[in-house]
């Protein structure tokens, strides 16, 4: 099952052109700490279209330097996505529920890019494909990512994110209706974040 | 005298009326002629549809070009493709870039009506092998997922991800991405921008020629200014016709001036004046106008062989002009021209008939071509022979040339030539030329394939190999030709074929195929999909229930979404396709509706060429499949085309010699012998040079009997050995023969060199040879009295 494919190459593959940084973008980059590695839990809730009950999920994510994301669902099952250079790979349990090469999907580097810049809040990288606009002040910040290609806006919606020193919450809001809210705690950085487990798998 | 004054009259006003039928053709009506060699296969054999596919793969691709911009890094290959657009944006008029990224954006718009029957190969065989839980399992993670969601609609959309999953199926047809708002291509350790534009002017135009390929290097040397590494591969029909106009120009100014040079000098030390040339040239001229016209009249169409081969009647042309120019350098200032041509007539008109006779024998032939190429020869030379007839004797008069210094050295040649005669010597050495004929015709050997005849520089052919493979493109002359009665029936024998292919492409003879079906799946199929999809994951028990349990949905979420998906499940016709915008770089694939007969193309991405045979043995006992193979159907015309030549020519020898023997009786062999003995002898040469034997060097032995006859008639014509006319006449024209299609053996176009070395083999040995059969008055007149 390739089930990441076409939304998320779409994703990472409608790039739009590179535009002048936003002032609260500087603001902003200089506000987070962007560390080497970035570990913490993730609270998840999910409402879908037609479905009047959201799905709550939870579990911890990392964000490694050099080496990628990996994003472990631990509750209501396990299931981990795990982003690195060369593939995309998601894991039901110990099985492999799919696994997308670099060398196949031309995409799979791009959309690594993404959600790594995504995850550790580097705007200065997603300008590239959103229109930024937001607010800084008092240490904290708040911005609102639209993106630039049309059908790519389409797909995705609108990202809302806001934080610190790191990302503190994600809220996505889709065309066809389905919203996402995630909220980050607990959040580590530096060499002691990173699990033993995590770092056998990343 | 006025009789002739008033036939030249009469022929100054048909030259006329040619003339301006070719003005009104060329600039008026600026006819183009057919270049397609396939158009040259018998009327029968030409099949409407199957010429609609080469015009859906090839001329599309014809004005195309296509570059690749490479450097080691993503925003270096940018940056030296920045650099390449800016030297061609000024010039969209000649090279006008194609939508790259931008028109990729809204090409899933056109599915989401259909899109629950949409689902890749593998997940389709994961529908009829998986348990339910596996489709539960996979849906339960889509739905809690936060970055693998389903970002082509909503989750209910696509709970299983088939839609997805068939999308990335489709995506992995070509390796181009769009990334940044470029079309990207990664390959060989490098990152690459792919450009596409598309010529204006046709690709032969020689003026798009001129001004599209310094462009291109302006553009590609920009791009390394800004990026010394960056390498730019280059791929365009333009390039390669540039390239052939490039080499042909050369030769044209090197070879053609050359022959053209040898050729005046060899006429001034002749006659001392360059005006017999002007008046051959005339004569060649008007031949040339004619025989267009007639045949334009006659066809309504004209091929750019018939005009090569027809522009080669020149050769034959000539020797009418010549055999009157040396007659009347020969005889006496009290003879008169006229006079002069009543006595030259019957010579002259058999030399006519013999050539008319050889070319007609062309017209037999079952292949178009052939006929055209017989039509336009004959009537070449009658429009030159009637010119000299003509006009000649009223522009030469007794006094007009005097005899130069090659014809007073020459003459004394002649007499100590050698004879074939019956003595031992004269045997010995017709023996040993006999052994040297047969041990290199058993050498010969035949290649008529296409390829050999491709004269490309390296350069651009290594481009476009490297281009193919880093884009992964289909081959535009090796596909699978589809038809059926209807649509639907064209897209079941696609599914049939493709069941066959999938085997081959894990084998490794083909990395992947491209086909309408892949989007649009027969209706038969698309039903069989509705139904599994009903029994293995919709039904009221199933995955979807399961997984509304699982996810603790209210009731009747299943119902609904269930309802949801079968709203998504509206049948799909290739018309309705065809429409999106999605089906852009597909719409070649489909022919639609010819006379009748519904048909489409299934082209073969990643084909090794030793697979060939097993791809062709694929279509096998699959009804209204067709293997088709334009180059391997281009060298199969051309074999068979030289077969029928070979044909042609041993017939043409049968029936010049039954024309000639009324006049000639006993001694007609000996007008024929020289061209038949020069005609083995070449082909012995040539198969001790290790040459493979093709359709140039047959086309070039018809044009050697053409000529030839012309010499043996004028030497019998002329039996004392003495008259040195006849002799200056052969040694003219062979000459002049030699130096124009001679020469063209040093050219570096294969079919050309073919040709030119078959004319400089023979003609050099028909001219010797043909003094060698003659005989003296005495020795005629025993030979009488035997016939």
């Amino acid at each position: 099952m390739k089930r990441l494919s076409a939304a998320t190459l779409m994703l990472a593959a409608l790039l739009g052109a590179p535009a002048q940084a936003a002032a609260p973008v500087a603001k902003i980059q200089a506000m987070l700490a962007k560390p080497e590695q970035l570990c913490g839990r993730f609270e998840q809730n999910k409402q879908l279209a037609g479905m009047k009950k959201p799905l709550a999920s939870s579990g911890r994510f990392c964000v490694v330097a050099g080496k990628g994301v990996l994003w472990r669902t631990l509750k209501p099952f396990p299931n981990t996505l795990r982003l690195s250079r060369d593939e995309i790979v998601q894991l039901q349990g110990e099985r492999v529920a799919m696994r997308m090469e670099a060398s196949r999907e031309p995409t799979v580097r791009m959309i690594n890019g993404v959600l790594f810049s995504l995850l550790s809040g580097d705007l200065g990288q997603l300008e590239s494909l959103f229109d930024v606009d937001g607010t800084a002040a008092d240490g904290a910040w708040k911005v609102t990512l639209k993106a630039r290609n049309p059908a790519l806006a389409k797909a995705i919606g609108t990202l809302t994110l806001d934080g610190g020193a790191y990302v503190r919450t994600i809220h996505m809001v889709e065309d066809s209706g389905d919203r996402t809210d995630i909220v980050f705690s607990d959040i580590k950085a530096g060499p002691g974040a990173v699990l033993p487990e995590e770092a056998a798998q990343l | 005298m006025t009789t002739h004054r008033r036939l030249a009259l009469a022929w100054a006003l048909v030259v006329c009326l040619l003339a301006g039928h070719n003005a009104w053709l060329w600039l008026g009506k600026r006819i183009v002629p057919d270049t397609d060699i396939l158009a040259l296969l018998p009327a029968g054999e030409r099949d409407p549809v199957l010429q609609r596919s080469f015009t859906h793969m090839v001329d599309s691709a014809q004005q195309r070009v296509v570059v690749l911009v490479g450097a080691a890094s993503w925003p270096d290959a940018m940056r030296a493709a920045d650099a390449f657009q800016a030297v061609l944006r000024p010039h969209a008029d000649l090279l006008r870039a194609d939508a790259g990224a931008d028109a990729q954006a809204a090409w899933l718009d056109g599915f989401q009506s259909h899109a629950t029957l949409l689902v890749g190969a593998a997940d389709e065989r994961a529908l009829r092998t998986q348990p339910p839980s596996y489709w539960t399992e996979n849906a339960l993670a889509r739905a809690y997922s936060a970055f693998g969601g389903p970002k082509l609609g909503s989750f209910r959309d696509d709970p299983f991800g088939l839609f997805a999953g068939w999308t990335q199926e489709r995506a992995g047809e070509t390796p181009v991405r769009p990334r940044d708002g470029r079309l990207y291509v990664g390959g060989e350790g490098r990152e690459y921008v792919l450009l596409t534009y598309t010529l204006a002017p046709s690709a032969f135009a020689l003026s798009a020629q001129r001004r599209a390929v310094p462009l291109l290097d302006a553009a590609a040397a920009a791009a390394r200014r800004a990026m010394p590494a960056a390498e730019v591969i280059e791929a365009g029909v333009v390039l390669h016709a540039a390239a052939a106009g490039n080499q042909a120009s050369s030769e044209v100014e090197t070879i053609g001036l050359g022959s053209l040079a040898g050729i005046v000098v060899l006429t001034w030390l002749t006659f001392r004046s360059v005006r017999p040339i002007g008046l051959i040239l005339l004569a060649i001229g008007i031949g040339f106008l004619g025989a267009l016209s007639v045949c334009w009249l006659l066809f309504g169409r004209i091929h750019l062989l018939t005009l090569v081969f027809g522009a080669s009647l020149i050769g034959v042309a000539q020797d009418y002009g010549l055999y009157f120019l040396c007659h009347r350098l020969g005889a006496a200032r009290e003879t008169g021209s006229v006079v002069l041509l009543r006595r030259l007539l019957p010579g002259l008109g058999l030399t006519l008939l013999a050539a008319v006779i050889g070319y007609m024998g062309l017209a037999l032939t079952p292949f178009p071509g052939l006929r055209h190429m017989a039509v336009f020869s004959a009537l070449g030379l009658v429009f030159a022979w009637l010119t000299v007839v003509c006009w000649f004797p009223q522009l030469i008069g007794p006094g007009t040339l005097r005899r130069g210094w090659l014809a007073r050295r020459y003459r004394a040649l002649v007499v100590r030539w050698p004879r074939v005669t019956a003595r031992p010597g004269a045997l010995a050495v017709l023996a040993l030329l006999a052994a040297v004929t047969a041990a290199g015709w058993s050498q010969l050997r035949t290649d008529d394939d296409i390829r050999s005849l491709q004269s490309s520089p390296a350069r651009l052919v290594q481009d476009q190999i490297k281009l193919g493979r880093l884009l992964d493109a289909p081959t535009p002359v090796q596909y699978y030709l589809v038809r059926g009665a209807s649509d639907d029936e064209v897209l079941q024998r696609e599914e049939a074929l493709k069941r066959r292919l999938d085997p081959l492409v894990a084998q490794g003879h083909l990395s992947g195929y491209q086909a309408l079906s892949n989007w649009v799946p027969s209706a038969r199929t698309q039903a069989e999909r509705l139904a599994l999809l009903d029994g293995r994951l919709l039904g009221d028990t199933g995955p979807l229930a399961d997984l509304a349990r699982a996810l603790g949905a209210d009731d009747g979420w299943a119902a609904a979404t269930r309802a949801h998906l079968r709203a998504r499940a509206q049948p799909l016709t290739p018309d309705a396709f065809l429409r999106t915008p999605a089906s852009e770089p597909w719409r070649h694939l489909w022919l639609g509706d010819v006379d009748g007969i519904h048909a489409s193309i299934v082209a073969l991405r990643g084909m090794r060429y030793a697979s060939i045979p097993v791809l062709a043995g694929a279509a096998d006992g699959l009804p209204g499949v067709q293997w088709v193979d334009k180059v391997g159907g281009i060298s199969a015309v051309l074999g068979r085309y030289r077969t029928y030549m070979g044909a042609v020519v041993l017939g043409a020898y049968a029936l010049v010699f039954l024309a000639l023997l009324p006049r000639y009786r006993g001694r007609t062999w000996r007008v024929l012998a020289p061209t038949a003995a020069a005609s083995a002898l070449t082909l012995a040469i040539l198969g001790l040079a290790g040459q493979h034997l093709q359709l140039f060097h047959v086309l070039a032995l018809m044009l050697l009997l053409g000529v030839g006859v012309d010499y043996g008639i004028f030497m019998q014509e002329d039996p004392q050995r003495g008259d040195d006319a006849p002799w200056l006449a052969v040694a003219l024209s062979a000459a002049s023969t030699l130096l124009s299609f001679g020469l063209l053996a040093l050219s570096g176009t294969p079919a050309l060199r073919a040709f030119g070395l078959t004319m400089l083999l023979g003609t050099a040995l028909v001219w010797l040879a043909a003094p060698c059969f003659t005989v003296t008055r005495k020795e005629r007149h025993a030979t009488s009295v035997y016939a």
